[in-house]
């Protein structure tokens, strides 16, 4: 029963718990709303961002320095999750934090795709996943997507890269090889739950299933509104609880079909309130956020069930990412000179 | 693991029979099996402690406020161990 074997949970969930409560609640949102990107960073620099705006401060100012203070911190509050846990709870968090990896190699896939500039991708990147920055910069490095491709060929994203590549010059498109990313990110964090009995890991693969349930739907909805042809076995992630790839392609070609298929799901009634959203509205995006809050409200209700397993961990890492997400919105808006109403309209708030 | 224990104390008992009255012996077990009770009491007192006192240590190093709450909640499971130990006075 050594907690080097088992993890360390106690002490984890404790830590996760008391940082949760530093995190910005919806009265915080709406100041900053109302406040300039200087006034945010200033208000930052008093809650828990203080060291990154501290060392930031000189070199950015404005949006730009909220932003890198809102991912280092991000960066160095994974980093600390890693830093505290112990045996099995620390392989089931960095697996988790795998995450960040796929979203930096997505990140830059698209950069290089795009040919942006390298500084700009730069700035995207979120240094929280298992790569060094070292190894990121190389890949940032790589003058086209076939080098980019064998550059990674050691890491868990090398052989279903290659064969996402061969792909990518048939047809000249990213989907291939996003989704290979996507997908094997979600293969490697349930094969290694898959076999356990204990309940709380029940429950954990519960919501890893339910996560890639609303990828999937999120993916289906986007390519029905878009009205494209793209069959959703390209996009379909293995592994979710409800929605086979058969099932979300025969009623994809219509958005009313769809709607009945995700009401008529175990998700329906958690949902009911995004789904009507989705039928009044044609915006994806207040039904997007509508999902990403009910799987936080879900992840929540685990934590608070099982306190002593992975679940509060991840409740804290989605909801960091929520608040990340919502300052960078509020930030960019004011930015772009958007009115606070539809500012809020933006963020993800539970 | 306390039939061993009885094993033992009967074992111990022979040749303390030779000098003293078999009274006296059995005398004495309900008094040993009160202190093994202390002990077991202070054991799981100790296990609860264990998870209790590294989330309190965890609550603390983010904030130094919850010191004295996680010092009260930490030592919580010793009642456990006081309570046990009226029954060493009863016996």
């Amino acid at each position: 029963m050594s907690s080097s074997e088992t993890g360390n949970y106690e002490y984890v969930s404790a830590r996760v718990r008391s940082r949760r409560a530093y995190l910005y609640g919806d009265e915080e949102y709406r100041r900053f709303v109302r406040m300039g990107p200087g006034e945010i960073s200033r208000y930052m620099e008093e809650t828990t961002y203080a060291k990154e705006v501290n060392e930031f401060g000189a070199r950015y100012k404005g949006v730009d320095l909220i932003e890198y203070a809102l991912n280092h911190n991000l960066a160095s509050q994974f980093e600390d999750l890693l830093r505290w846990s112990e045996g099995e709870l620390y392989e089931h968090i960095s697996r988790y934090l795998k995450k960040f990896d796929a979203w930096n190699v997505k990140t830059i896939l698209r950069g290089i795709y795009a040919k942006e500039d390298i500084e700009r991708i730069r700035d995207d990147l979120i240094p929280a996943g298992e790569f060094k920055s070292a190894f990121l910069e190389q890949l940032i490095g790589s003058s086209d997507i076939e080098e980019f491709v064998n550059l990674l060929e050691g890491t868990m994203f090398g052989k279903v890269l290659i064969k996402g590549f061969r792909e990518y010059e048939d047809t000249g498109l990213l989907v291939p090889l996003e989704n290979a990313i996507d997908r094997c990110y979600y293969q490697q964090l349930l094969r290694k739950t898959e076999v356990v009995e204990d309940p709380s890991l029940v429950l954990y693969t519960d919501f890893l299933r339910a996560e890639i349930d609303f990828k999937n739907i999120m993916n289906a909805l986007r390519i029905t509104h878009s009205g494209s042809e793209i069959p959703i076995t390209e996009y379909y992630i293995q592994g979710g609880k409800q929605f086979t790839a058969a099932k979300l392609s025969s009623s994809m070609k219509n958005l009313d079909e769809m709607i009945s298929m995700i009401r008529e799901s175990t998700y329906g009634e958690q949902l009911s309130g995004a789904i009507e959203k989705l039928e009044g509205a044609d915006s994806l995006i207040s039904f997007e956020h509508e999902l990403e809050a009910v799987l936080l409200e879900y992840c929540d209700r685990l934590s608070h069930v099982y306190p002593l397993s992975i679940c509060p961990v991840i409740a804290f890492v989605l909801s960091k990412e929520k608040e990340i997400e919502n300052v960078r919105a509020i930030a960019r808006g004011k930015e772009a000179g958007l009115s606070p109403e539809e500012i809020e309209k933006q963020l993800v708030i539970s | 693991m306390l039939e061993i224990i009885f094993d033992l104390l009967a074992n111990n008992a022979v040749p303390l029979q030779e000098h003293v009255s078999t009274d006296v012996v059995h005398g004495s077990l309900p008094k040993a099996a009160a202190a093994l009770g202390v002990g077991l009491a202070a054991l799981g007192a100790g296990i609860a402690e264990r998870g209790i006192g590294a989330a309190a240590v965890g609550a603390i190093a983010e904030d130094r406020e919850f010191f004295g709450i996680g010092l009260v909640m930490t030592v919580l499971p010793e009642t456990l161990v006081i309570l046990a130990l009226v029954v060493i006075f009863l016996v």
